[in-house]
């Protein structure tokens, strides 16, 4: 922020008759620490002191050490909620009241949607509303929090905030198959209601902090969960500065995401100078940056089970040190072979390397539109010798169909000469341009040399081979044998008059590289006989008692091997780790997984950098030091752990605020705090501070289940409130309802949407877990794949699951779900945007899956039997929790009459009533 | 934001009336909320009753906006400025030199080979003599309209980051696009048709996808809305497809009606603004669905100008060979219907030529052969974008309506080895036109390669390309905020120059 902006805003305030009413808005506070940074001169004499950011570091509200306040008493009650204690005080202070409670047939409709994501059917709300039992409604409450849909529900509010997303963003957008794992692990911990400091650790350092464990290690896919750049980190290696931009962004992600969704703090603020209003220091972010310093995103494998896991663990330990003896019996044994055993492995490495480049197609000519062009190769065997033969051998390519005698020439001759440029003492060898020679297959061609001397061997095609459209010369490999049958072109310099040049597969180097199709490249008479020369030479190099020990050592890792073999196959699952990769992507695993280095970046620039930094995290919490002490050559996962540690410590405030904030925002559509993601002097602040801190403490000491959070939420009278206005005194007093005097009706998520319209329509397919359904098809999945969703069958059953199941792109979000305000997997969403728009209408009233779903509702609703009248009833209280009125019931049942239920099915998918839950 | 758009969701409003307070609760609360509500309030726009009025037309006192609309034309691959607008004399002299820059260069591809001439001829057009490329030479025509832009520098040589900066000013994902900050800070000029659409290359989209033009975090409504001129549906779910066979007209109508009685009654004494606003998008929704169809509908359009934008009238089964004639049915199809869109107040819209890099490449990222793939290409937008300005400009459009044409990043001066350039993120082109921009002139060079700028001290960025179109449509680009997670967003997040140049 310029200057001028700061005192152009505060301008605008002083006229501003909104700031005089909301003296104690969070936005003059802002203001007036805005002008503090600048100012010391400009005083505001607004509402609540705040601080500047050179002020003691707990003295903001958010960093204050956290302790239960006392319960208010509340106004003339005793065993009040706690809840409401706090509100009602705060209400009283406003002179406002609480609205009375909703009936029992909203109430079940608002607790079904805010616990489990899905309407109650007709029988659950009859069973409800008809219930004696003074308990009813907490009976009713402990069953949907037992319900396996709870978790289903609250993991889609957790997947917003950690960004999780299953394909890798950036370019190509290649998808994540194995993503789904952490979503099943977020579910599952919901489900069973783990305490939420382990939640946490197990999600920054569970490898750690509890090895050998499922949950411990599927819920790195959090660190995981956001975009990669791949072609950044797989095409750009990290000696680039490209591949370390993409790195550092890549970093920088992991950061943001454990302290905005643990800690509601924006450390992102802090990347490229201090945090200008937090006390969030530029060093203090790269040490953040240092804790994840030595992990990437990758696919990993890993053995759910946690007894096949340790009996893994125990036969690779086992495994390792049977090769250590036989490598040392080994050394000792090469040591006597001396330098001859030297000479052999390095002519077996070559042979090998031969077999390695199968890939290496050949020589390829650029690609002429016709065929009659003349294209030469040709080899230098570096002085000239007697020749015997030459030899042509042909290609093998798939393209267009083509295969074998892939590109060889249709009319060619075969020259030697001594010049180079075959302008003189040129000798035809083979004259092949009369006729069309016919397509080879592999069938080698062999010229006659006759002894003739030479040291330039040339191939001249006349007429192109065909191959779509268009015309090449290509061969795999050119032999040249001398008199004594040795092949003299091996491994020599091939030029040639053009070359298409694209490594591996075709480039001039190929073609004599001794490898061709059809060779057998393991049993090459060569590479047996060196093999057998190896063996003999070790074999005198030895006594009988160690080639003895050596037999026994490799009978005993072949039984490792086998049990290893018996083990079930392993899982994979896309998390953060050290990873060990080939290509541009190596990770860190081939250094043992050292960190890489850390250092501040002047102005976030990655070549501007400063002093470097260790691991640690913020400066700003009281009482805990800002900077790991770890020893000298640490795992890189003591980092994590010690991350993790900090983050639920019980004297860091920020996380029993950020998470007790969060519930309550989704109880009732506005957090305690209105900005989930910030707690910081940007974000707003608390409503109810004393509330905030009561929940947050009460939390921490207790047994940190959510299930218990969300009890005590749901059972406070707040909570229970009428969502109507209508109520023209408070609705002056406070038209936000800030202060909580009623609930607020809320509008159905994306999610919950799609799967109440599944529900009615009895189409919902409840299977829990594994891969995501994919609804849409896949054009050009090798590069970048196209995410057709227009193209998507919605009758499919397979994507009839429940949205959280849903596969998740994120370059082309599904477009259905993202004009209903569904969270962008690019961003860390604290709270969804909620607007109304045509387009939405548009998508409710005609996208395929709720057309088909309106018609599935309709052949639902008829196979019940009975009059129409009741057919429309049942409909109505499938899809609204009611029966229609007697004013309804007639139009209702007019438009069943005389368009059909399948039109009647699609206006209620349609109504308000439908998208909103009160 | 005009409240009367259709495009304009109702913000989240648990209560009647839109107090200042709220209104700046739900934009974020940021100190961007406030200066925008300001803005609007000066305007009377905050009250539900105001006229849908052009807010750019006094938006900022004593402010006078010259442009009300923009146009982006986005080549994605990134497109060669040294074989099209940037003439290279140096190069043609040195063709086939061991290329020499001077300083260690870091290729995307390590694609360095001899310096390579333009591939094509240039000649100066127009008054202002300006040197085009001969497939672009239909621009000629509207050279002394044009304003050039040599000196552009990226950050990245990396396609999706270089992209997501253009588009959005950002360059990793989860930032808004050009058109979603121009949508959030005027609003719509009609009530029929989004704010902000986009066009994306019939075969598929560039680099990062519809994240170009997302929202990200500014209200939904602001998103580009995608057009498929093509598809049953241009605009996602227009209108009900095979799925809704059981819908007719006549259950059309009566379903709506029913539902807007039902509605209403419902919404009866729930004191909730948002009940009413989705009551009225339905009525909105049915107005766009008349006013989409008709936009697209070229049919009517006179045959002479069917021809200025290369459109067929009745298009040809194409060759499977990429080629100009093609290319330029489809762009000059795009342009012809951005003015149609434009003249019917869409406020931004977006145009891509080419998609991602599958094979066979339809993009601008010519590693292997500039001559196959930016011939065609080049000719193609340049057909239809020539014919476009001079459309707008006898319509008296062009005046008010910003050209940008521009692309993630340039291409190497000296060739990969055959007959292709490699990325240039350190230089690259940028041309606008109309809406208050000085034609025919040229602000910042590049170096005799066309390898970096020639003044490397004072390069131009997207942030100030992006400040200067913001500039023209009255905006004050510092002040165009939106608060999210803790911090004040704006599209050109901490930089930006107005390039005065660039003004008439």
């Amino acid at each position: 922020m310029a200057l001028r902006d700061v005192f152009a805003i505060v301008d605008g305030q002083a006229h501003s008759t909104a700031v005089n009413a909301f003296p104690a808005s969070p936005r003059s506070s802002r203001i007036q620490l805005a002008l503090a940074v600048l100012s010391a001169v400009v005083t505001l004499a607004v509402g609540m002191a705040a601080t500047a950011p050179g002020a003691a570091p707990d003295s903001w509200w958010s960093l204050r050490p956290l302790s239960a306040p006392a319960l208010p008493i509340a106004a003339g009650k005793s065993g009040s909620h706690p809840v409401d204690a706090f509100l009602q005080k705060t209400l009283a202070e406003k002179g406002l009241k609480p609205s009375p409670e909703a009936d029992r047939r909203t109430l079940i409709r608002r607790l079904y949607f805010d616990l489990i994501g899905l309407p109650p059917s007709p029988e659950d709300i009859a069973a409800f509303v008809q219930d004696p039992d003074p308990k009813a409604y907490e009976k009713l409450v402990d069953r949907l929090l037992e319900s396996p849909r709870h978790g289903e529900r609250w993991a889609r509010h957790w997947l917003d905030v950690v960004h999780y997303g299953e394909t890798h963003g950036y370019d190509k957008d290649q998808p994540r198959p194995n993503a789904w794992p952490y979503r099943d692990y977020v579910i599952r911990s919901l489900n069973e209601d783990k305490p939420y400091s382990r939640f946490i650790q197990e999600q920054v350092a569970g490898d750690v902090l509890f090895p050998g464990t499922r949950d411990g290690f599927e819920a790195l896919g959090f660190i995981a969960a956001g975009p990669w750049d791949l072609i950044g980190h797989a095409e750009v290696p990290e000696s680039k500065l490209d591949g370390q931009v993409a790195r550092h962004l890549d970093r920088d992600d992991m950061v943001v995401n454990t302290l905005q969704t643990f800690n509601s703090l924006t450390v992102q603020c802090a990347q490229c100078h201090n945090h200008k209003f937090d006390p969030i220091s530029q060093e203090d972010y790269y040490s953040l940056q240092a804790v994840f310093a030595a992990v990437d995103k990758a696919d990993q494998k890993y053995d759910p089970d946690p007894e096949v896991a340790r009996t893994r663990r125990e036969l690779e330990a086992r495994r390792s040190s049977l090769l250590g003896r036989r490598k040392d019996l080994d050394a000792a044994i090469d040591q006597r072979a001396g330098t001859r055993l030297k000479d052999l492995d390095d002519a077996i490495a070559a042979e090998e390397r031969l077999a390695a480049a199968k890939d290496a197609m050949g020589y390829h000519s650029a690609i002429e539109p016709k065929p009659n062009v003349t294209k030469w190769v040709q080899v230098d065997l570096g002085q000239t010798q007697p020749l015997r033969e030459v030899v042509l051998r042909p290609c093998e390519d798939d393209f267009n169909g083509i295969g074998k005698g892939f590109g060889f020439p249709v009319r060619f001759r075969v020259e030697v000469s001594d010049d180079p440029e075959f302008k003189t003492g040129v000798t035809v060898l083979g004259d092949f341009t009369d006729a069309k020679f016919p397509n080879p297959k592999l069938t080698p061609k062999i010229v006659s040399a006759g002894d003739r001397a030479a040291r330039h061997v040339r191939v001249t095609a006349v007429e192109l081979a065909p191959r779509q459209d268009d015309y090449i010369f290509a061969l795999a490999e050119l032999e040249v044998h001398g008199a004594d049958g040795r092949n003299l072109a091996l491994r020599r310099p091939v030029t040639a008059l053009d070359s298409i040049e694209a490594p591996v597969r075709w480039q001039k180097p190929n073609l004599t590289d001794g490898g061709y199709p059809g060779l057998d490249f393991v049993n090459r008479p060569e590479l047996v006989s060196l093999k057998l020369q190896r063996i003999e030479l070790r074999n005198v190099s030895s006594t009988a008692e160690e080639r003895e020990t050596l037999a026994r050592l490799d009978r005993d890792l072949g039984a490792v091997e086998e049990a290893r073999r018996g083990l079930p196959s392993q899982s994979v699952a896309y998390v953060a780790a050290v990873y060990q990769g080939g290509g541009a992507f190596t990770g860190t695993g081939a250094k043992g997984g050292r960190p890489r280095t850390v250092r501040v970046l002047a102005r976030g620039n990655i070549q501007k950098p400063g002093t470097e930094v260790g691991p640690g995290t913020l400066g700003c919490v009281p009482d805990l030091p800002a900077r790991f002490s770890l020893p000298e050559g640490h795992a890189e996962s003591a980092r994590r752990a010690a991350l993790a540690r900090w983050l639920t410590d019980p004297k860091n405030p920020l996380t029993w605020r950020s998470i007790v904030n969060r519930v309550w925002q989704y109880h009732f559509g506005r957090g305690l705090v209105d900005s989930p993601n910030d707690f910081g002097r940007m974000g707003e602040l608390p409503s109810h501070p004393e509330l905030l801190d009561w929940l947050a403490a009460t939390f921490r000491d207790g047994s940190q289940s959510l299930k218990d959070l969300h009890r005590l939420i749901v059972t406070s009278h707040a909570y229970r409130q009428v969502a109507s206005a209508d109520n023209p005194d408070a609705t002056a007093r406070d038209a936000d309802n800030r202060w909580v005097w009623r609930q607020n009706r809320r509008k159905l998520e994306a999610e919950a949407i799609r799967d109440a319209t599944l529900a009615v329509a009895g189409r919902l397919d409840l299977r829990m877990g594994g891969p995501s359904y994919r609804d849409f098809v896949v054009e050009k999945p090798e590069h970048s794949p196209h995410y057709e969703y227009h193209l998507h069958d919605p009758r499919d059953p397979s994507t009839h699951r429940r949205s959280i199941y849903r596969f998740i792109v994120r370059s082309q979000p599904q477009p259905f779900m993202t004009v209903l305000d569904c969270a962008d997997p690019s961003m860390q969403v604290a709270k969804r945007n909620e607007g109304v728009s045509p387009l939405q209408a548009l998508a409710l009233l005609n996208n395929p899956l709720m057309l088909t779903m309106a018609s599935e509702f309709a052949t639902r609703i008829d196979a019940q039997g009975g009059d129409l009248e009741s057919k429309v009833r049942t409909a109505h209280l499938e899809a609204l929790g009611r029966a229609p009125t007697a004013e309804e019931l007639p139009a209702l049942t007019a438009l069943a009459a005389r368009h059909g239920l399948p039109n009647l099915c699609r206006a209620l998918l349609n109504l308000n009533e439908f998208a909103f839950v009160d | 934001m005009t409240p009367h758009s259709p495009f304009h969701r109702a913000p989240l409003q648990p209560a009647t009336g839109l107090s200042r307070r709220e209104f700046l609760w739900q934009s974020g609360g940021g100190l961007g909320g406030v200066a925008l509500a300001s803005l609007l309030g000066g305007q009377g726009l905050l009250s539900t009753q105001a006229n849908p009025v052009d807010a750019s037309a006094s938006a900022f006192p004593g402010f006078r906006p010259k442009a009300k609309r923009v146009i982006q034309l986005f080549m994605a691959g990134a497109a060669s400025h040294i074989d099209l607008f940037d003439y290279k004399p140096e190069l043609v002299k040195r063709h086939g030199e061991k290329s020499d820059f001077g300083e260690h260069v870091e290729a995307f591809q390590d694609g360095l080979g001899p310096w390579m001439r333009p591939v094509w001829d240039f000649k100066p057009y127009g008054q202002c003599g300006k040197l085009l490329g001969e497939p672009v030479a239909d621009l000629g025509r509207v050279a002394d309209q044009m304003a050039f832009v040599h000196n552009l520098v990226g950050k990245t040589g990396v396609h999706s980051q270089a992209t997501y900066l253009q588009a959005t000013g950002f360059q990793l994902p989860g930032f808004p696009g050009m058109g979603s900050w121009v949508s959030y800070g005027l609003g719509s000029l009609n009530d029929n048709l989004p704010a902000f659409v986009v066009l994306p290359d019939h075969r598929g989209f560039a680099s990062n996808g519809p994240k170009n033009w997302d929202s990200a975090f500014l209200p939904g409504q602001h998103s580009g809305t995608t057009l498929f001129p093509g598809r049953p549906n241009p605009i996602s779910d227009l209108f009900p497809g095979p799925a809704g066979s059981f819908i007719t007209p006549q259950s059309e109508a009566a379903t709506r009606e029913l539902m807007s009685r039902l509605n209403r009654e419902h919404a009866v004494h729930e004191g909730d603004a948002r009940l009413d606003a989705r009551i009225r998008s339905y009525e909105l929704a049915a107005r766009l669905q008349l006013a989409a169809p008709e936009a697209l509908d070229l049919s009517k359009e006179p045959d002479y100008l069917l021809d200025l934008y290369g459109v067929r009238r009745n298009p040809p089964t194409w060759p499977s060979e990429i080629n100009a004639e093609e290319e330029m049915d489809h762009f000059g199809r795009k342009c012809l219907v951005a003015r149609r869109l434009i003249e019917r107040g869409v406020r931004f819209v977006q145009i891509w030529s080419g998609n991602d890099n599958s094979f066979p490449r339809r993009n601008w990222d010519s590693h292997e052969d500039i001559r196959r793939d930016h011939g065609p290409l080049a000719r193609g937008f340049a057909r239809g974008a020539a014919a476009l300005i001079e459309d707008l400009q006898q319509r008296g459009l062009l005046e008010d309506t910003i050209l940008l044409w521009t692309t993630e990043f340039g291409r190497m001066p000296s060739s990969q080895g055959g007959k292709g350039r490699d990325h240039n993120p350190y230089c690259f082109t940028n041309w606008l036109c109309g809406g208050g921009v000085r034609g025919g002139v040229t602000v910042g060079e590049s170096d005799p390669w066309g390898y970096k700028p020639l003044d490397r001290n004072h390069p131009t960025t997207v942030y100030d390309i992006h400040a200067t179109i913001l500039h023209l449509l009255g905006i004050d680009h510092t002040k165009l905020t939106f608060r999210h997670n803790g911090v004040d967003r704006r599209l050109t997040d901490v930089h930006g120059e107005i390039l005065t140049g660039l003004l008439a």
